[in-house]
């Protein structure tokens, strides 16, 4: 559904709202900045004019760097995303399993994944543009794989009745199906692919925006860090807003709304393709390892991860350090998850009850969804202090954003028959929003609660690993300084089950719900 | 009746079909169609008439008995590209212009471009000035035609019409029933038709089979011999309004029973 159809108001352009919406969030920050600078470590938008204009050849060099680097993980990210599609889609069994294991490979939490490619990858740009890729492939898989899909049976009928097979039905139906699709899937994931480089240039690279924010943050230099971080939001806002640009030329349909996963017609059990996804993992991983001959003083296998966690003498000693870190990330991160998801469908149903306000609101959280928060955790840090507040605050903007467009998109998604009726009765702005639209917008509120677990998850380790010094982000730091890669490794595998676990239990209640308030949303 | 009857080119024997949860759609049914003739299906709304064309067209596999196309079973001949259908439910690729969407009727047969056959294709449906709409901006009855266009376009062997004029005007529906059975009965195609309407069935026929409620039977098969190429004013013919009658009087049979 595309935004500027629906909103009222429709003199405005989309482009003239944006403007408006820009105007007013640099206004904002200015008057904040010169108002708070005092008490917070606040840099208006003059003062990050002004430092970028004094030093545009560190910035430029930096931002060149780690664009390279996003760019070439956005385009194998995307390429291997294409890939496993075209398997699922070629042996439709394959499907659960392949989504199981991009799922969990998706779940890798970056900042860990990051120094342990470095051993294994070397120094230079490699890691970051595998982490790139890591941040990007399963947000366009899951879309695609809905989308080679998106066609009525009828049309699959007519390619058939001309006697053709597979490969007409992908070429005349399913490829050009899935391309809005595939572009709702580039568009999250262009800012996604510079905020997986920027991660990976917070963890050990030698050049890039990333490193240039560590300095910032270790020197405390206010104006260079809020000038980092404005470069780095302005440019995924741009990456965002180009793909759509480009999506609204080539394409002529709205933009589709992703709500639930890809569906397979013969599916086999929840369970096996559980354990099938486990044991080939498993497999990959001790395989992957192998074929490389990777010392295994750093590259761990299942089997020594598995010892260090429960067989080596200090195995007891090791749980409890984990226990312990992950309960400290724990308390930080389900406030933070919780807090976001209720502000902003809260907050959507506000602006549906206020449409002149979500006029003005929309615009500027779809280009403010666009920013990767994670890139500004220092500034939220700088802002908010090391401690829970801080920490509670990012993970809750983190899901905050995602959930609050979705929930938006949601609400207005009813379909314009039954909106019919409703006028027809003159119902109340209330009486539309509880009977019509909130059933309408529960499943992209799931489906954006699903989504922000993996997202919380790295914000939350992030900030730990960047700033706070507590939880397992911290912990995977210390591992890694110390090269203590048997805990470096447990951290990540834990992190990976347990987000995915996460993951698959909202799915769960996702489908439990929708069965019973939206039966006609669970199949695809 | 005519005199020497040409030889059957779809037979079928003893089909059936039960659909996963015991739905029972066909009885088992019998029947031979000639070469070149259209034959009509009517019936009651839910009886099995798209079920059964799905079957001749091979996109369904019965659970008992079966079909031959000139001998061969449905899937050679539709991988000859000799079967087209034009769906209940338009089916119009969306990305493609009403142009694009009938010249896919050649594609997916593997033959050459025919721009001309197209528009003459596209004018014959009175679409002509829409060449370039997308199907969105297309009335429901507009996409019917351009559907029947699309079936068209690929010279088939056997036409399956499935309510092709549902959501058309009385008005077009007749001008189309006047323009379009000479482009299949000059090429001998032998068409099977399904509509809801007792005239159209008569007039666009030469056989119509009437059929039950499900699971279906044919109730009645009524030889329609009036002659090709057949005008308006055939409608007012009393030998018409009697043929009329008896598929009507059998249709409220097979409901009854
Ligand atoms: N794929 C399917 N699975 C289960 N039942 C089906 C399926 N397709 C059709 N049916 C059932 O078979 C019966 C006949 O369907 P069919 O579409 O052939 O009817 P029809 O005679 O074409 O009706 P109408 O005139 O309304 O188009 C219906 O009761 C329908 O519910
Ligand atoms: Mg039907």
């Amino acid at each position: 559904m595309s935004l500027a159809m629906t909103l009222p108001g429709r003199a405005a352009t989309p482009a003239l709202r944006a403007l408006g919406g820009a105007v007013i969030l640099l206004l904002a920050w200015e008057l904040a900045a010169q108002r708070l600078g005092g008490a917070y470590l606040l840099a208006g938008p003059v003062e990050v004019a002004r430092w970028l204009t004094e030093n545009p050849g560190l910035t430029g060099r930096a931002l060149a760097v780690t664009l390279w680097n996003g760019a070439a993980g956005f385009v194998l990210g995307n390429l291997v995303a294409m890939l496993l599609a075209g398997a699922a889609l070629i042996w439709p069994r394959s499907q659960p399993v392949i989504t199981g294991l991009s799922l969990l490979v998706f779940c890798l939490p970056l900042v860990a994944t990051g120094p342990i490619l470095r051993v294994l990858m070397g120094p230079g740009n490699a890691p970051q543009i595998a982490l790139a890729a890591l941040a990007v492939f399963y947000t366009t898989l899951i879309p695609l794989l809905v989308g080679l899909r998106a066609a009525p049976a009828v049309w699959f009928d007519l390619v058939r009745s001309y006697g053709r097979g597979r490969m007409a039905e992908l070429r005349h139906i399913r490829a050009r199906a899935a391309l809005p699709y595939l572009f709702a899937g580039l568009q999250i994931a262009a800012p996604a692919a510079f905020l997986g480089a920027m991660v990976g240039e917070f963890t050990g690279a030698e050049r890039g925006l990333g490193v240039l924010t560590i300095r910032f943050l270790r020197a405390l230099d206010v104006p260079g860090l809020w000038a980092v971080c404005s470069v780095a939001a302005t440019v995924s806002i741009l990456a965002y807003a180009g793909i759509g640009a480009l999506a609204r030329a080539v394409l002529r349909e709205p933009p589709p709304l992703i709500l639930s996963m890809p569906s397979t017609e013969r599916a086999p059990h929840a369970l096996v393709s559980t354990a099938l996804v486990a044991a080939l993992a498993l497999l990959i991983w001790w395989a992957g390892m192998e074929a490389m001959s990777l010392n295994p003083f750093f590259a761990k296998r299942p089997g020594d991860v598995l010892d260090a966690l429960l067989i080596a003498p200090d195995a007891a000693e090791t749980r409890a350090r984990l226990g312990a870190a992950l309960s400290e990330t724990a308390i930080f991160l389900l406030p933070g998850y919780v807090a976001g998801l209720v502000i902003g469908a809260a907050l959507a149903m506000a602006v549906t009850l206020l449409p002149a306000a979500g006029a003005l609101v929309l615009p500027l959280a779809v280009a403010l969804r666009s920013v990767p928060i994670v890139a500004t955790a220092p500034l939220i840090v700088l802002l908010l202090g090391r401690g829970a507040l801080g920490t509670i605050t990012l993970v809750g903007v983190m899901v905050f954003f995602p959930t609050f467009v979705a929930c938006l998109h949601g609400l207005r998604q009813t379909p314009g028959q039954i909106r019919d009726v409703f006028d027809c009765f003159a119902a109340s702005r209330l009486r539309r929003l509880v009977d019509l639209q909130i059933p309408a917008m529960l499943p992209a509120f799931f489906a954006a609660a699903r989504m922000a677990v993996p997202a919380a998850v790295l914000a939350v380790t992030v900030v730990e690993w960047l700033a706070t010094g507590r939880g397992i982000g911290s912990l995977m730091a210390l591992s890694a300084s110390l090269s203590d890669y048997d805990m470096l490794w447990s951290c990540v595998l834990v992190v990976a089950v347990l987000s995915a676990l996460g993951f698959a239990a909202i799915a769960g209640i996702e489908r439990r719900m929708l069965s019973r308030l939206a039966p006609e949303q669970v199949r695809q | 009746m005519p005199a020497d009857p040409p030889p059957p080119d779809i037979l079928c024997r003893g089909l059936a079909k039960v659909f996963p949860g015991g739905v029972e759609v066909l009885s088992p049914l019998d029947v031979a169609l000639a070469a070149g003739q259209t034959t009509a299906l009517v019936g009651p709304s839910g009886c099995g008439k798209s079920t059964l064309l799905r079957l001749i067209a091979g996109l369904e596999d019965p659970s008992a008995g079966s079909i031959l196309i000139g001998g061969e079973t449905p899937d050679h001949m539709r991988r000859q590209a000799a079967i087209s259908v034009a769906f209940q439910d338009p089916s119009l690729l969306p990305w493609r212009s009403l142009r694009g969407n009938i010249a896919l009727g050649r594609k997916l047969a593997r033959l050459p471009a025919d721009q001309a056959l197209v528009d003459r294709l596209i004018r014959l449906v009175g679409l002509a000035g829409f060449e370039a709409t997308r199907p969105a901006a297309l009335s429901g009855g507009m996409r019917q035609r351009a559907a029947i266009a699309r079936a068209l376009a690929s010279a088939p062997r056997l036409l399956l019409l499935d309510e092709p004029f549902g959501a058309v005007d009385e008005l077009t529906r007749r001008q189309l029933a006047l323009d379009l059975p000479p482009l299949w009965q000059e090429r001998g195609t032998t068409t099977l038709l399904v509509t809801h309407s007792v005239s159209e069935a008569v007039f666009l026929a030469d056989r119509i089979l009437v059929l039950s409620l499900r699971p279906a039977r044919i109730v009645a098969d009524i030889a329609v011999p009036l002659p090709h190429p057949r005008l308006s004013d055939l409608a007012d013919s009393a030998g018409f309004h009697a043929l009329a009658s008896q598929v009507s009087t059998a249709l409220a049979r097979g409901v009854a029973a």
